[in-house]
């Protein structure tokens, strides 16, 4: 049922990791999603996937409180790559449990770069919306 | 006999007749009294204007003339008149008196006699002279005597200095308060606007300026200004001066101000420590805000973990992901846990009215952390260069103290650089009020331009790591606050970062 082929899951909770592949398979969601801990991780794959000349993910589940590299830090490394591959279609969506009315208000400014703002725990609504 | 020319009798005429006109048509109170060596006084003249003056009747002015002046002076008066008349005559030597009489019709008057005084070959004395009704005079004086002497009281009672500023001369007088509060004795002459203005502190001056300048071009009912002025004994304080143009010439230039000085120190020294109070509880409230969402983010991610995990557990069936699903519904218990003792840490911080102080020694506290991550340390080989002598002591909650060492030292081992040995450098100075601990480190350093407003606002725990550095760093501040000190950081990206805490004591 899935419209996706590669799906990366950004998200520094490896619980969170785990509740993702069994939402996937419960809900028939046949793909196995690639699991980064930071956004630095994230990039550094899709930097090798560029220079190796393979397709970009095409869905990514990006948190957005992560160390190292955050969410926001994410989009603004990722931006600049999709500059240099425009033909690239990659759909993303902020899942986090920030409520906050900064990021909020954050993630309207990256309103060109993702799709929705999922708070956790996502629901099976929200999977719909999605796939 | 002599003979005189008839022209020269009748020019003698003529001036004898001027004269008689001046005397006795004149309005001025023209006399003569003559003392004879028997001591009789007499008036062999009275101008026509005293005796209308005096009321004086035709028996009066040929009677004794101590009884006339008797029933005229006023009996208080009269002893201190002969005894002045008598000093005259004993001494030949001029006369000039005051004193009061009492008139029928004009009542109570006030009168200056001045004579000049000659003796005649008999012996006796004459007193040539005028008397002036001074009562109108009198009163002014009276009453301006009353005036200054409430006006001095006024000065000297007050708290506020006055002073009063000729404007052409550039002269000021400085009442006795405003000599006080530049700590100046009144015998110290300050008299000019420059010794003032020389004393304004230099960043006040220039709105000072300002501010008398659009008094005098009228844009203001009178001018105000507090200023720091620099006392005798070189110390600020805080003055409000104010004042208002009395006089202006006709091209409405200034000629006199005068105005008030009050001594605001204590006002302006307890605004400060409420301007510091509103930026410390500021902070802490945008902190506690901060804190909230991060509560709030944090326990919202375990508590969703959670519900998802149990709902998988609910509805699988496979043994084995029932157990991996237990093994992470643990670890989400234990992340939720560990949030919850933050919080409790902090409120307890936020909450506790008495902070106990002791008098601590440092390096014992030191010797503490060390032991407690000596198993880091030596994993790390880290080398600790401490040059805080055995008698250092600081006040300061003990709990605290450990909290505080720990969390700055076992940063500084989280976050060493990869490529060097970690050295982490304990010293300690004092500035006159407080005593500070400055430790430094060679490690990673922290871009303080990125992060360096959200470095102890706790923003770097909303990732889920167990051992984030922002809550560590965020419940140390509260610490070191909530015992009235504050924390500063340096840092180079790659070189290391310096914590200094300030005890205060």
């Amino acid at each position: 049922m899935s419209k996706f082929k590669d799906v990366f899951v950004v998200d520094d909770d490896k619980v969170f990791h785990f509740i993702i592949k069994k939402l996937f398979t419960k809900n028939n969601i046949e793909i196995i999603p690639s699991f980064y801990v930071n956004g630095l991780e994230a990039i550094e794959k899709i930097k090798e996937k560029i220079r190796l000349g393979v397709n970009l993910p095409d869905l990514i589940l990006l948190d957005i409180n992560m160390p190292i590299m955050d969410g926001w830090q994410f989009l603004d490394e990722f931006r600049q790559t999709r500059e240099a591959n425009p033909d690239e279609q990659t759909v993303i969506y902020l899942v986090s449990s920030s409520d906050s009315q900064s990021d909020i208000n954050k993630a309207k400014e990256y309103q060109d770069q993702i799709q929705d703002y999922f708070f956790k725990p996502m629901t099976l609504e929200d999977l719909k919306k999605i796939f | 006999m002599e003979a005189y020319d008839y022209a020269d009798l009748k020019l003698l005429e003529e001036k004898n007749n001027f004269y008689k006109k001046l005397l006795f048509q004149s309005p001025d109170l023209i006399f003569q009294f003559t003392i004879s060596l028997e001591g009789k006084l007499h008036f062999p003249f009275l101008s026509k204007s005293v005796i209308t003056h005096f009321d004086l009747t035709p028996d009066e002015k040929n009677s004794d003339a101590f009884s006339v002046l008797k029933s005229k002076i006023l009996p208080e008066d009269y002893v201190g008149f002969l005894n002045s008349i008598e000093e005259s005559r004993a001494f030949l030597r001029n006369w000039s008196h005051e004193y009061r009489a009492r008139l029928p019709v004009k009542g109570l008057r006030w009168y200056k006699a001045t004579a000049t005084v000659e003796q005649s070959p008999n012996g006796s004395v004459n007193f040539f002279g005028k008397v002036t009704d001074v009562t109108d005079y009198k009163a002014q004086e009276l009453k301006l005597k009353l005036s200054e002497q409430r006006f001095h009281f006024a000065l000297e009672a007050s708290s506020e200095g006055i002073w009063d500023l000729d404007v052409r001369t550039q002269k000021v007088f400085y009442s006795s308060q405003s000599m006080k509060m530049l700590q100046f004795e009144a015998k110290d002459t300050i008299d000019s606007i420059d010794m003032w203005d020389d004393r304004v502190h230099p960043m006040d001056k220039e709105k000072y300026l300002v501010d008398i300048q659009l008094h005098i071009n009228n844009k203001t009912p009178y001018y105000e200004n507090a200023q720091r002025v620099l006392t005798n004994s070189g110390e600020y304080k805080w003055i409000l001066s104010r004042g208002k143009i009395i006089e202006r010439d006709s091209k409405n230039r200034p000629l006199r101000i005068i105005g008030t000085h009050t001594d605001i120190s204590g006002q302006k020294e307890k605004e400060q420590e409420l301007m510091q109070t509103l930026e410390i509880v500021g902070a802490q409230n945008s902190r506690l805000l901060n804190f909230a969402h991060i509560v709030s983010h944090n326990l919202r991610s375990h508590s969703g973990n959670i519900e998802m995990l149990l709902d998988i557990i609910d509805e699988e069936e496979e043994q084995e992901m029932i157990d991996e699903s237990f093994g992470h519904l643990r670890s989400s218990s234990n992340a939720l846990t560990q949030t919850i003792d933050h919080l409790k840490e902090l409120v307890e911080i936020q909450t506790e009215l008495i902070h106990k102080r002791e008098n601590l020694n440092l390096n014992k506290y030191l010797g503490k952390t060390l032991d407690i991550l000596a198993e880091e340390i030596n994993k790390n080989k880290v080398v600790i260069k401490n040059s805080i002598s055995h008698e250092e002591t600081i006040t300061f909650n003990p709990a605290y103290l450990e909290s505080v060492l720990l969390n700055f030292t076992s940063n500084a081992i989280k976050y060493s650089h990869p490529d060097r040995p970690p050295v982490i450098s304990y010293s300690i100075t004092t500035n006159h009020t407080q005593k500070i601990l400055k430790i430094t480190d060679n490690g990673l350093g922290i871009n303080l331009e990125k992060h360096g407003k959200k470095l102890f606002g706790m923003y770097k725990t909303f990732h889920k790591n167990q051992d984030s550095r922002g809550i560590g760093l965020f419940i140390t501040k509260n610490q070191i606050e909530a015992m009235g000190g504050t924390v500063a950081v340096k840092s180079q990206v790659g070189k290391g970062t310096t914590f200094k805490i300030y005890f205060n004591e």
